[in-house]
């Protein structure tokens, strides 16, 4: 549009002398430039490239001892699924787009799914109302055992394809027997995720609820199975009061212990992470989802655009006010140069003639 | 005009705070500058104080311009209600261990199909088939379990079907799952609401759970549907047992006439096959053809593209300035005469 782009051999019989010197100055170049940025924003496609985004299945313990309120809220304390819940449903917005994310519910020894991975933008209200109605009384048995359910939540993963994050607070009912609880068949790795330890580290009273859901009370000691009696008794059986080989193997007492309140079992929960190869990640509040999990979850590639036109425009803006901006030192050192070539002459202050 | 200008947003508004830089162009000009003994020595020049004037405005525009670019500038989509044809569809699905078996009651092997996945595969073409249904899950056994709220994605409401063919749970709590799936509809948008339950049994519903089901039937007023999955040899819909006519001794019965009592318009289907669900489901579509209200959302527009082309003009009016502008300071005399303006300001000594 302009002969702006033939520079310095300028021929003179094609350009005025004057235009010919207006093209050598600086800030003709500068605004020139300006202008060719602010026309390539115009005309810019995006740039495609590559992130790295996430398919989790999320599996949430919803069993009794979830129901403990041991996070602190700004009214009291809420309890640990709720928690959860939340830091579940602000993950979401932390995902990039494209991730995906299945749920499913996990309570006596098995997960159960709710539905397959749902894409995090596109279906977010769905996917965000679906966390928002995890109920306990959704749980089909009051069981909690959470090894097994975890080694299957970690098949069930592998199957719909997806990382695996296990919310729990990893407390076992009835509590594991004294030879231990089930060993992992399976190939630690080859599903990567996190499990997320929920809870307090001190022990929380469990709430009890009637058979309508509502609150009563909270569970003593004598409520629940404080020693799993299953299998061949412990080593220290024979010491106990009443022990009888035949007849009282775990010896004749009640067993007593602290299974009716609850805490986060961290060392067990990072147990059972270091054998199945997952990550381990303690959950402090209603947040911070986001990074543990994309930390330990397998990076799938996502396609990505990006829009070049904000730094196109950034730069021609930066540029324009360099136009305006040099020209009152340019004007400064001309003045000066000029008063040393001729020393009686002053400046008489007048308004800069613009052409 | 208020109302184009309610619709105007920008994803960075941050970037808006800059607008006085836009100022600049009045303090400050590109061109050079040139000292003149006096300005009365120049004749008044209406034609270079309006050319000023004009190029002051060019370099407002620009940067004005290229802040407003920046900051993302987009006119909001609108929301436009339409009319049309679907239904708000609550689908109540079995998730029991029988589900994971054939219609022969066999476990699956080979070619066959469990009763789960037949439906899992009619369902989810049924889901998407007309783009204005809304749907909701809910599954059930031994308790209910909201699987999905109401919702128009049909994406996720497909990844909820696709779970249905896993393992299932142990019982048929039907009751409580009915309550799930009425509680599931929400406000009334006067579009016709359909109820689906998908089972293959039925179980005894607490006389008290009965009553809060015909409470919630009366006031939602949902079409009634029981796709009725028979195993060969179980007893269907219609047939009597043979001893004492009890909800215990003939459940699928017994569901079947508390459906009749509530007095809403009820049809159930048996199938015995995927043929027939498949038949029943096609039925459930033909019979229900009735407008629904949807939100068209118009995609917001962005303005990026406009606020970056007049950033362009301005700054092109302020090159095409640079480029036949006069160097009065160092121009030879014959440059003078191109120049539009200051003709006959006196020369500063190079």
């Amino acid at each position: 549009m302009r002969p702006r782009r033939v520079l310095p051999p300028v021929r003179p019989s094609v350009l005025p002398p004057f235009v010919a010197r207006n093209l050598r100055d600086g800030r003709f170049r500068v605004l020139a430039a300006a202008l060719v940025l602010a026309l390539a924003a115009l005309v810019a496609p995006p740039i495609p490239f590559t992130r790295t985004g996430v398919s989790v299945l999320a599996v949430v313990d919803i069993t009794g001892s979830m129901a403990v309120r041991d996070y602190p809220a700004a009214a009291g304390s809420v309890s640990r699924l709720e928690t959860v819940k939340a830091a579940l449903r602000a993950m979401l917005p932390d995902l990039p787009c494209g991730s995906r994310v299945a749920l499913g519910l996990f309570t006596d020894r098995r997960p159960f799914l709710l539905f397959t991975p749902v894409e995090v933008c596109a279906d977010f209200a769905p996917l965000d109302g679906a966390i928002a109605a995890l109920d306990p009384r959704m749980a089909w048995e009051g069981d909690s055992r959470i090894a097994a359910g975890l080694f299957r939540s970690l098949a069930m993963a592998g199957e719909i394809d997806a990382d695996l994050l296990f919310l729990t607070d990893g407390q076992e009912t009835p509590p594991l027997p004294a030879s231990g609880g089930p060993t992992f068949d399976g190939k630690p790795g080859a599903v990567r995720g996190l499990i997320v330890g929920a809870g307090g580290y001190g022990l929380s009273p469990i709430p009890r609820f009637d058979d309508r859901g509502r609150p009563a009370g909270f569970l003593g000691e004598s409520d629940v199975q404080q020693e799993n009696r299953s299998g061949p008794p412990p080593a220290d059986a024979e010491s106990r009061e009443g022990y009888n080989p035949r007849n009282a193997p775990f010896g004749a007492q009640a067993a007593h212990g602290s299974e009716h309140l609850s805490a986060v079992r961290e060392p067990y929960l990072k147990r059972l992470a270091a054998e199945t190869g997952l990550g381990y990640a303690h959950l402090d509040g209603p947040g911070g989802l986001a990074a543990p999990l994309r930390a330990a979850a397998t990076p799938r590639p996502l396609p990505g655009r990006l829009d070049p036109r904000p730094a196109l425009l950034a730069a021609s803006l930066g540029l324009t006010l360099l136009a305006l901006l040099a020209n009152p030192l340019a004007l400064v050192q001309r003045a000066r140069r000029g008063r040393a070539a001729h020393p009686v002459q002053t400046l008489v202050p007048t308004g800069p003639i613009r052409t | 005009m208020t109302d184009l200008l309610a619709r105007l947003g920008a994803t960075e508004p941050w970037i808006l705070w800059l607008l006085p830089l836009a100022l600049l162009p009045l303090a400050r000009s590109a061109l050079r500058r040139t000292s003149v003994p006096a300005v009365a020595a120049a004749p008044a020049d209406p034609l270079s104080a309006w050319l000023g004037r004009a190029l002051t405005l060019a370099g407002i525009l620009a940067i004005a311009g290229l802040i407003v670019a920046l900051a993302g500038p987009y006119r909001t989509g609108a929301r436009i209600e339409r009319l049309g044809i679907g239904a708000q569809v609550s689908l109540l699905i079995d998730r029991s261990g029988s589900m994971n078996e054939t219609f022969a009651g066999r476990q699956p092997s080979g070619a066959e199909e469990s009763k789960a996945a037949a439906s899992r595969r009619l369902l989810a073409d049924f889901v998407g088939a007309r783009g204005h249904d809304l749907f909701a899950v809910t599954a059930f056994s031994t308790a209910p379990m909201l699987v999905m709220p109401m919702t128009d994605r049909h994406d996720a409401v497909r990844a909820a079907i696709a779970a249905i063919d896993r393992p299932g749970l142990d019982y048929t709590n039907i009751g409580r799952g009915l309550g799930m799936a009425l509680s599931q509809f929400g406000v009334d948008v006067g579009a016709s609401r359909v109820l689906l339950l998908v089972s293959d049994g039925a179980a005894v519903i607490d006389p008290r759970i009965q009553d809060q089901l015909r409470a919630a039937v009366a006031r939602i007023r949902p079409n009634l549907y029981w796709l009725f999955l028979r195993t060969k040899g179980s007893p269907g819909i219609a047939d009597r047992p043979a001893g004492e006519d009890t909800p215990q001794a003939a459940p699928e019965r017994h569901l079947d006439l508390f459906f009749k009592s509530l007095g809403v318009p009820y049809r159930a289907f048996e199938a015995e096959g995927a043929a027939a669900v498949e038949a029943a489901i096609r039925q459930i579509e033909a019979l229900e053809r009735d407008p629904i209200p949807y939100v068209e959302e118009r995609p917001r527009r962005d303005l990026t593209g406009l606020a970056a082309a007049l950033a362009a003009l301005g700054l092109a009016v302020l090159v095409l300035a640079k480029l036949v502008e006069a160097d009065l300071a160092n121009a030879p005399a014959e440059a003078e005469t191109a120049t539009e303006a200051a003709g006959a300001a006196p020369r500063r000594a190079a």
